[in-house]
């Protein structure tokens, strides 16, 4: 029997391997790690999925402010709960749809209603995972906004992350934190602050005769509709909407007058941004074309995330069309 | 260990006889609670309050004239609907109001049937989601291992309750982490809503499924005071696990006709909580 260099290799190499193929900058995990050496009250807590959270760093760091909980987020966040109330600030880390619905009682009792200083923080949002429909959130934000003092981030690049968790960070209360961890294909917006502003859109793109709103990895799909629809002679002015509770009400200006409006988001079509800009619209009594782009109240699968995005409609083309189609709405 | 300060926690009482009889006033003290509007939980109340007097004037490190102290023991009811004797534990210890907790129950009181943080410090979580209590008590116990506190951590689990698997995820963590600040109570009523827990789902052995998850674990008569003092002394004096009593209790322990029937929420009309107060008076206090 001959040997051959695969026979020499470890467990290990092949991890190394992985770390190789990793994004060169971790941004949640150094600005974590920043905020947890200025302020010795943050702990942090993980169910197994350290490294793709990128908490390896704060492991390393800071040993004993870490706590590893094993496969069960329920107890996490029963555990972060009982450290907000000695006076920790728990970041807990997870999958999104873990962080979120597996946990929701737990977190609608020991970190909601106490409005407990914990920060939730879940990678892999919406049709982001070849590992299907048991890994993909496309209702956490819907989840998350139906529990009172519950704050939700999302940023829209990786320039955005070291703000919005600054932002998680000094916000007295709890806080969902939907991270897309950086892999490179990502545009690289500047932030315009050290601490994300919580509750306030940011204007990419000028106002025109209407409005594109996105959030997460659909700011910059909603960017590229733009310049599609700016091809036919047709000005929309495009807004990160990075806080997605609470909603900025300075969006009802923006609308009013607005010949249409349309949402874009990586999740469900119910109960995130498009919901949550409806409401808002219906209420102040905007009236303008809408639509929403989102997973269409249907189970996706998994696969890449431009196949997925692609075969559920998360487009620019989708944006454009809809816009197209509701720009011609008429009220009443 | 005392705190930075030096501070020491209220006064505590050793003697069983009286804390036998002050068992025996809250035993009353339920009855009139529970009697007026039916609502809250009688036979649990009977069954928990040796129990209950035992833990808030015996064992817990607390201060009635600074309930936020910091290195307070804390005291988790993960079965947070046994109030009628919860609450009537807090005003006997100086911890809540006691005109207060006459409104127990009544709409905009902040004395509900399932204890919640409206109350104020002393409710230090909001469970009664059942399966809760043990993991935000493992929160409170490791924060106060970091900081050094003398800090001990109590949570009392009905035995139905085991049946939720969270308390397993944290029964498993604890065990891991060898948390020996950690003193779990498991309320062993051997009753449910739907009736004795063998008939819903078995638990048995409690006390072997503990052990094995490296729980240093007791089985201790719930009604003998001495006897849960010596417990609690000995889990004090555990190292490197966490502790978990087996507290055997008897529903309705203290009258007669209510003792060991198993009912989830009795009804108190007046004959019959005349007839309770009647035989409780018997009991020497």
């Amino acid at each position: 029997m001959t040997s051959t260099a695969a026979d020499d290799l470890t467990v290990q190499d092949f991890n190394q391997r992985g770390a190789a193929a990793a994004p060169v900058r971790k941004f949640y995990g150094e600005t974590l790690l920043e905020l947890a050496r200025a302020d010795s009250r943050i702990v942090c807590l993980t169910a197994d999925l350290t490294l793709p959270t990128e908490t390896d760093l704060f492991r390393d760091a800071l040993p004993q402010r870490f706590l590893q909980v094993g496969i069960a987020e329920a107890n996490m966040i029963g555990i972060a709960g009982g450290m907000a109330r000695s006076g920790d600030i728990p970041f807990v880390h997870s999958f999104c749809v873990f962080a979120t619905r597996r946990c929701y009682d737990q977190i609608a009792m020991q970190v909601a209603y106490p409005n407990a200083n914990v920060k939730i923080v879940g990678v892999i949002p919406g049709l982001t995972t070849l590992l299907g429909v048991s890994h993909q959130a496309i209702d956490d934000i819907a989840l998350m906004r139906a529990l009172p003092n519950m704050t939700i981030i999302e940023p829209s690049d990786p320039g955005q992350v070291p703000g919005a968790v600054r932002a998680a960070a000094a916000h007295p209360g709890p806080v969902y934190l939907r991270l897309k961890r950086a892999d490179g294909t990502e545009h690289f917006g500047q932030p315009e602050h050290d601490v994300m502003p919580l509750g306030r859109v940011r204007m990419l793109r000028e106002p025109g005769e209407g409005l594109l709103l996105a959030c997460g990895m659909m700011v910059e799909v909603a960017r590229e509709a733009a310049e599609l629809l700016a091809q036919d002679g047709i000005a929309v002015g495009v807004f990160d909407v990075p806080t997605l509770k609470p909603l900025d009400p300075g969006i009802v200006a923006l609308a009013r007058g607005a010949r249409a409006v349309v949402t874009a988001e990586n999740h469900s079509i119910i109960g995130g941004l498009g919901s949550a800009v409806a409401e808002l619209l219906m209420e102040a009594g905007v009236r303008t074309g809408f639509a929403r782009i989102g997973v269409r109240d249907v189970f996706a699968e998994g696969g890449t995330t431009p196949y997925l995005f692609a075969r559920y409609g998360l487009t620019a083309e989708a944006i454009a069309a809809a816009y197209r189609t509701a720009r011609e709405q008429r009220s009443g | 260990m005392t705190g930075a300060a030096g501070r020491q926690p209220a006064p505590r009482i050793a003697e069983p006889a009286e804390l036998a009889a002050i068992a025996a006033r809250l035993r009353r003290r339920v009855v009139e609670l529970v009697a007026p509007t039916g609502q809250g939980y009688v036979q649990q109340g009977l069954g928990a309050a040796d129990l209950f007097a035992v833990l808030y004037f015996s064992e817990l490190r607390l201060d009635p004239a600074d309930p936020d102290w910091p290195e307070r023991d804390r005291f988790l009811l993960s079965t947070a609907h046994n109030t009628a004797i919860f609450y009537a534990t807090l005003a006997e210890r100086g911890l809540v109001d006691a005109t207060a907790v006459s409104d127990y129950c009544r709409d905009g009181s902040p004395f509900e049937v399932n204890a919640s943080e409206r109350v104020g410090t002393v409710i230090e979580a909001t469970c009664g989601s059942l399966g809760q209590g043990l993991s935000v008590g493992i929160g409170m116990a490791l924060s106060a291992r970091r900081r050094g506190y003398a800090t001990r951590v109590y949570v009392v689990l009905g035995d139905g309750e085991l049946q939720e698997g969270q308390v397993w995820e944290a029964a498993l963590l604890a065990g891991s982490l060898g948390l020996d600040n950690l003193c779990l109570l498991i309320d062993d009523n051997r009753m449910q809503v739907e009736g004795h827990v063998d008939t819903v789902v078995k638990l048995e052995p409690i006390d072997r499924k503990w052990a094995s998850f490296g729980w240093a674990e007791q089985v201790v008569d719930g009604h003998d005071i001495s006897a849960l003092q010596a417990a609690l002394g000995r889990a004090r004096q555990a190292r490197g696990q966490p502790s978990c009593l087996v507290v055997r209790t008897l529903p309705g322990k203290g009258v007669p006709s209510l003792e060991g029937v198993l009912a989830h929420n009795l009804k108190l009309p007046p004959d019959v909580a005349a007839m309770a107060l009647a035989s409780l008076a018997e009991t020497k206090s």
